[in-house]
């Protein structure tokens, strides 16, 4: 009798050991309905695995991005990271410093059974996964719909038609484009679509990759379009002044036209307002197909990560179905996997237009290595500022790019 | 023979030994470190060290960023010598008679002393913007308006507007600084001169000034530091992109935790302490050579 209250004791001990199975993730989702909608995810998991002891650690954002490297390589490293997919991921693979995720940590048994095939070399590094895609939102350009009803302006398909609405909003004293450059990432947005509207995905991503120099004609093209909206006077007076919600106001107010932002934009549209804001997909400029760019965000494993077994089964998870729509539906996003519930007409709609692109950027910062793109954002700000002098500030910004790419390897 | 009672030699040591120790490895310790992290590659002393001998510095010398850094520091030294000193001084001489509320202003004056820099800086944020700002609307309403210009939006005047936010909290430090020094102005001195017929300038010139002298020395060299290692302001008023307002501190900070290469982000950081260092030792020379001939 005793005998068998001391091994099951010791079988309590065993199974007491194995219920503290810990598995510790780190989070940048610090906002509120991220931060809560991603516990409701955890504590879903939690009850489908009572073995697994999850613990969520939540750093603010900004923080968070500069203690990664950090966390990736400390001695006790966690076992799940939220992060970026791109070369924001492929630079740590890279250095060796993430797991990768064989084809069967997926549920469907590969990557392309839950997620669309485009959106693998985004998550993969010298084809091994390293990323496991949650959700993405897309970029466009927010306008004001009132203002152009007010003014007869249909929402223009090609650069000589959007010239021409910039033209009319100008005339009656409506700032054509938003844009809060304070925040510079905005700017590189402008980057991503004017590049690939005029060059093509392909030059993009040889741009991105630092393989093309900021001078060479077909960039020099690009970023003379951008001069010539700031020479026009088509961009918001001030813009280097206002951070990118301060530059919402004049889109929802109708002192400016059109605003090009990502999805996430309309969280700062007050609900009255929403209906008033709607988007159109970048317009052609002389190539038959168009690009977007479709930010991805996500989940990976440090390769010093304590438990990764229990780490690819929290991911394993994250990937299906009803774990994303848990997440996205709640928070308007759009879910990585293909089955993903669609949260709203307006997702239905950023949804087709990428489908029919030919060509999906992540964004500049997450597909260029960050100092590249920092300085590429400053230099288009301050070509906004000095439209006239753009040739200068790109040949500035070329030499950077050459130490920039040679000092990654 | 003289004995101390119960005190041996090593006594002050074992009752520094705790201070002392926490400076070594607070301190000295990551000074000699980020030393060493300038002679390496990027972000080598993450993924295992390479060195690069002066490469780093060599970089320094041929980038446009870093000299546009050492510039906008030296209009931060300048202006902060040039006007905090003079306006804390006169600001002190007003405050040193007394008069009715002097205390109130006094307490007016000082308050800016007492706000955290991100406070500061959010304040003149929205002081300093272009449409609803109070300086454009100030400037609008007495009929300049081609003066109100984008302050924190326009390469031209960024660096210009945040050295103002700096030197505003600058005055009131100078000020107490000096009230503290004119308390060391003996009165009989100054009514002596006045007797004597010296005019109220002669008497500053001759007799105050000289007498703070020590009181302009520590004000000079708390300046020239504070100017020196400008950061916070231009991080919360720039939303961390500085870029015309760069200075050595913010593009340090910027190379080594946005762009992740520590070995020229260190390198940066061993150029802004050699010459914090110059102006230190400079200060400590004096002191010391002022101790000795007492």
């Amino acid at each position: 009798m005793r005998k068998a209250s001391l091994s099951l004791l010791a079988l309590f001990g065993i199974a007491a050991s194995i219920g503290a199975q810990p598995l510790v993730v780190q989070s940048y989702m610090s906002d509120e309905a991220p931060k809560n909608a991603f516990a409701a995810l955890v504590a879903e998991f939690q009850k489908q695995n009572p073995a697994i002891k999850v613990t969520v650690n939540t750093v603010a954002h900004e923080q968070f991005k500069t203690q990664l490297v950090n966390y990736l390589t400390a001695k006790d490293a966690p076992d799940v990271l939220t992060w970026f997919a791109g070369f924001r991921m492929q630079q740590y693979a890279m250095k060796g410093l993430l797991e990768p995720l064989p084809e069967s940590t997926f549920p469907g048994g590969s990557f392309v059974k839950e997620f669309p095939a485009a959106f693998k070399p985004a998550a993969s590094y010298n084809s091994k996964i390293y990323f496991m895609p949650q959700s993405w939102y897309w970029w466009a350009v927010y306008y004001n719909k009132d203002v152009f009803a007010q003014y007869k302006l249909s929402v223009p398909k090609t650069w000589d038609e959007f010239l021409s609405v910039c033209e009319t909003l100008k005339q009656n004293g409506v700032a054509p484009v938003s844009i809060g450059a304070k925040d510079t990432w905005t700017a590189g947005g402008w980057f991503d679509y004017m590049n690939v509207a005029v060059n093509g995905g392909t030059a993009h991503q040889k741009l991105t990759g630092g393989t093309v120099s900021y001078t060479d004609p077909s960039v020099l093209k690009t970023f003379g379009y951008i001069a010539d909206l700031a020479k026009k006077g088509y961009i918001l007076e001030n813009a280097a002044s206002y951070s990118w919600q301060e530059a919402v106001t004049p889109l929802v107010e109708g002192t400016a036209g059109m605003y090009l932002m990502g999805q996430f934009i309309m969280d700062s549209v007050p609900a009255d307002k929403k209906a008033s804001i709607d988007f159109f997909s970048f317009p052609k400029v002389g190539r038959p197909d168009y690009g977007v760019d479709t930010p991805t965000d996500g989940f990976m494993i440090p390769a010093k990560a304590k438990n990764k077994a229990a780490a690819k089964k929290f991911l394993a998870f994250i990937a299906t179905k009803k774990a994303q729509d848990m997440m996205n539906v709640t928070l308007g996003r759009l879910s990585a996997n293909m089955t993903g519930a669609i949260p709203n007409a307006e997702a239905e709609r950023g949804l087709a237009m990428v489908k029919g692109a030919a060509f999906a950027a992540q964004f500049y910062d997450r597909d260029a290595p960050e100092e590249m793109a920092a300085k590429g954002m400053n230099a288009i700000v301050d070509i906004l500022q000095a439209p006239d002098s753009y040739k200068d500030i790109l040949t500035a910004l070329d030499k950077e790019r050459v130490r920039i790419y040679a000092d990654l390897k | 023979m003289k004995k101390s009672i119960g005190a041996p030699p090593w006594a002050p040591w074992a009752f520094l030994a705790l201070p002392l120790i926490l400076y070594a490895v607070w301190v000295i310790l990551p000074i000699c470190q980020s030393l060493a992290f300038a002679f390496t590659k990027r972000d080598s002393i993450v993924y295992g060290i390479q060195w690069v001998g002066f490469r780093n510095f060599a970089r320094l010398l041929g980038d446009p960023t870093f000299w546009l850094a050492i510039k906008n520091n030296i209009i931060w030294l300048a202006l902060f010598l040039l006007v905090p000193i003079p306006l804390g001084l006169g600001v002190a001489m007003l405050f040193n008679n007394e008069h009715r509320g002097n205390k109130v202003y006094k307490t007016l004056f000082y308050l800016p002393m007492t706000l955290s820099f991100a406070v500061i800086g959010t304040i003149w944020m929205w002081i300093y913007s272009p449409d609803f700002g109070v300086l454009n609307g100030f400037l609008r309403a007495i009929g300049l308006e081609e003066l109100a210009k984008p302050w924190l939006g326009d390469k031209r005047y960024m660096t210009g507007a945040l050295v103002a936010v700096g030197v505003w909290r600058q005055v009131p430090y100078v000020m107490i600084l000096y009230l503290a020094g004119l308390k060391g102005v003996p009165a009989e001195l100054v009514e002596a001169a006045m007797i004597d017929g010296a005019t109220w300038g002669q008497r500053l010139r001759h007799i105050v000034i000289p007498l703070l002298a020590p009181a302009t020395v520590v004000a000079m060299t708390i300046s020239i530091i504070d100017s020196l290692r400008a950061f916070d302001i231009i991080y919360v008023m720039t939303n961390t992109k500085a870029r015309a307002a760069e200075v050595l501190a913010s593009y340090m900070y910027t190379s080594a935790f946005g762009y992740s290469d520590f070995g020229y982000g260190s390198a940066i950081a061993v150029v802004q302490f050699l010459i914090t260092l110059a102006f230190i030792l400079v200060y400590i020379g004096r002191v010391l050579r002022d101790e000795t001939e007492r």
